[in-house]
């Protein structure tokens, strides 16, 4: 399990996004975002070894054309 | 002339055949809709706003267009309506939130734009959780949906007003959105179709985001025929999506043989666990269903499904979060309770657990393809409960009062389907003896949604109609 408390979420949450979170808030919040580590490394279990991520570069090229046809 | 009540029995597809015909007006039909939304709304409120004006001078205008003789297809005097996520231009858009409570925009989003084209009547703008972050749809800013089908149950959500409009007959077709199951879920709770295509076949230009790469916008309709009928209008690519599909858009409705011979349907193994006794025992009439109509029904393994809940949550948390970032900076007090923690713990998620997420779903693809390899669809049910109750303070609880656990009971039926972007069509399989819908998805290969009208369609006609709710 990470260790992630309360505390650290609110001196993260304060000095990245000028929030300020609750004492409840912030105990759920790290109760979430600790679980969430414990599964986000069994994602390793279904063989990621050599797989890119869906972000393609016809994607940006197509976006980037968008975006000059209307700036 | 039919009275109301025959004409709010047709569905989309009737209706058109009798105002080609001239048999029956759009002005009248328009009256049949608005006369209803006013009986029922007070108790359902599926609707946030109502455009009755502006619905009856477009209804004027498509009468005098096909009586002189310029109809213009199937939803041409049709009325629907969208999901107040929707990008409406002149109408009130507030994404269910009291963030843009006053929200007018300037501009229709492309789904909108090309059923208007179509020649479809805006009945009104319907409700759903705030910003389409929740499955129950209890808004703490725009009132909590009911459940057409009792009235102490959550609709199902985000899109919940989307279904409860269809089977309370208060729209012929409406929108709703789709990021982990939003049309899914409602469609299965109240008891219609909800139709989430493959992830890029319908522009999202316009209609706000929650998680841009698992959203959907598409069909909540009384029947698969509407449904395809719908995606037929607002699918295709759209210059102002970059992420739209340049497939070409078949001809749905020519997929509607009610023939399912030759169909291989393979139900997923893993999602045939953890089902309440009446869900189970649906299904299963579904699969023996597909069995009599000639289809070779069997079991299939994807063995890693299960990790696309967290997979969806991880991606959908951090995409959320950076779209909401400055209100939350700003105006985080004007969110909701469980829309603000969720928000919270975007903020807290660590970019690498986004980027292994995103890797994660071609592992998920790879293995539904191969699943399909054998198979025509694949099959599961699109929840593990009816619609549970709605309690006081706005959670869902299970008939013995316990809170649901939504990931366990919902999202890990539908959110697979998010993370392969596979289209997967919601369909009611029957009723529990409670009364409450049952349903179960179809699931094809991507960009193939013409089969999965095939093989949904077909079942539906051999299932025969529904009970409707008693209102």
């Amino acid at each position: 399990m990470a260790k992630l408390n309360a505390e650290t979420v609110k001196a993260l949450a304060l000095e990245l996004f000028d929030y300020e979170f609750s004492d409840e808030a912030a105990g759920s919040v790290a109760h979430i975002v600790g679980a969430m580590a414990n599964y986000s490394r069994r994602l390793h279990g279904i063989g990621l070894a050599g797989v890119q991520p869906p972000f393609g570069y016809p994607t940006l090229c197509a976006e980037a054309a968008r975006l000059r046809r209307i700036v | 002339m039919s009275n109301h009540a025959e004409i709010l029995n047709f569905d989309v597809a009737a209706l058109a055949e009798k105002i080609r015909a001239k048999d029956l007006s759009p002005v009248e039909i328009t009256e049949a809709y608005l006369e209803r939304i006013d009986a029922h709304q007070g108790r359902l409120l599926a609707y946030i706003t109502v455009t009755a004006d502006d619905a009856r001078d477009a209804a004027r205008k498509a009468e005098a267009e096909i009586m002189a003789g310029n109809w213009r297809g199937p939803f041409h005097g049709i009325p629907i309506a969208l999901k107040d996520l929707c990008n409406t231009r002149g109408v009130l858009t507030t994404g269910g939130s009291k963030i843009l409570g006053d929200f007018v925009p300037n501009f229709d989003c492309t789904v909108w734009a090309r059923l208007r084209e179509a020649g479809a009547i805006l009945l009104g703008k319907l409700n759903l959780h705030e910003f389409a972050s929740g499955a129950t749809n209890t808004n703490p800013h725009w009132g909590t949906c009911r459940n057409p089908h009792d009235l102490e149950r959550i609709p199902g959500g985000s899109s919940g007003g989307s279904a409860a409009a269809i089977v309370a007959k208060m729209a012929a077709a409406t929108i709703g959105t789709d990021t982990g199951g939003s049309i899914r879920i409602p469609a299965a709770f109240c008891g219609c179709v909800g139709m989430k295509q493959t992830w890029g076949r319908v522009s999202r230009f316009g209609v706000m985001p929650l998680a841009d790469s698992l959203d959907h916008a598409g069909p909540i309709t009384r029947t698969v025929r509407d449904a395809a009928l719908m995606l037929e209008v607002i699918a295709g690519h759209d210059p102002h999506d970059s992420t739209s599909s340049n497939d070409p858009v078949p001809d749905y409705a020519q997929a509607l043989t009610g023939d399912m011979k030759g169909v291989r349907v393979g139900f997923i193994k893993e999602l045939i666990t953890g089902l309440s006794d009446e869900v189970a025992h649906s299904f299963n009439g579904a699969l023996r269903q597909m069995r009599i109509l000639g289809a070779d029904v069997d079991e299939v393994a994807v063995p890693h499904i299960e990790t696309a809940s967290i997979i969806a949550t991880s991606i959908m948390l951090a995409e959320a979060a950076e779209y909401h970032e400055q209100w939350m900076r700003t105006r985080a007090h004007d969110y909701g309770a469980d829309v603000r923690r969720m928000l919270e713990a975007g903020m807290m998620t660590p970019a690498i657990y986004y980027v292994r997420a995103q890797r994660s779903r071609a592992a998920i693809l790879a293995e539904t393809l191969k699943a399909l390899d054998h198979f025509t669809v694949l099959a599961a049910p699109t929840a593990a409960i009816p619609a549970p109750r709605i309690d006081v303070g706005g959670r869902a609880l299970s008939d013995n009062g316990h809170q649901i656990d939504m990931v366990a009971s919902v999202l890990r039926f539908t959110a697979p389907f998010n993370v392969t972007g596979q289209p997967a069509l919601a369909i009611p399989t029957g009723l529990a003896p409670n009364g409450l819908p049952l349903s179960m998805q179809i699931i094809g290969k991507p960009f193939d949604e013409a089969t999965v009208f095939r093989v949904a369609d077909a079942y539906e006609r051999a299932r025969g109609p529904l009970a409707e709710p008693k209102l």
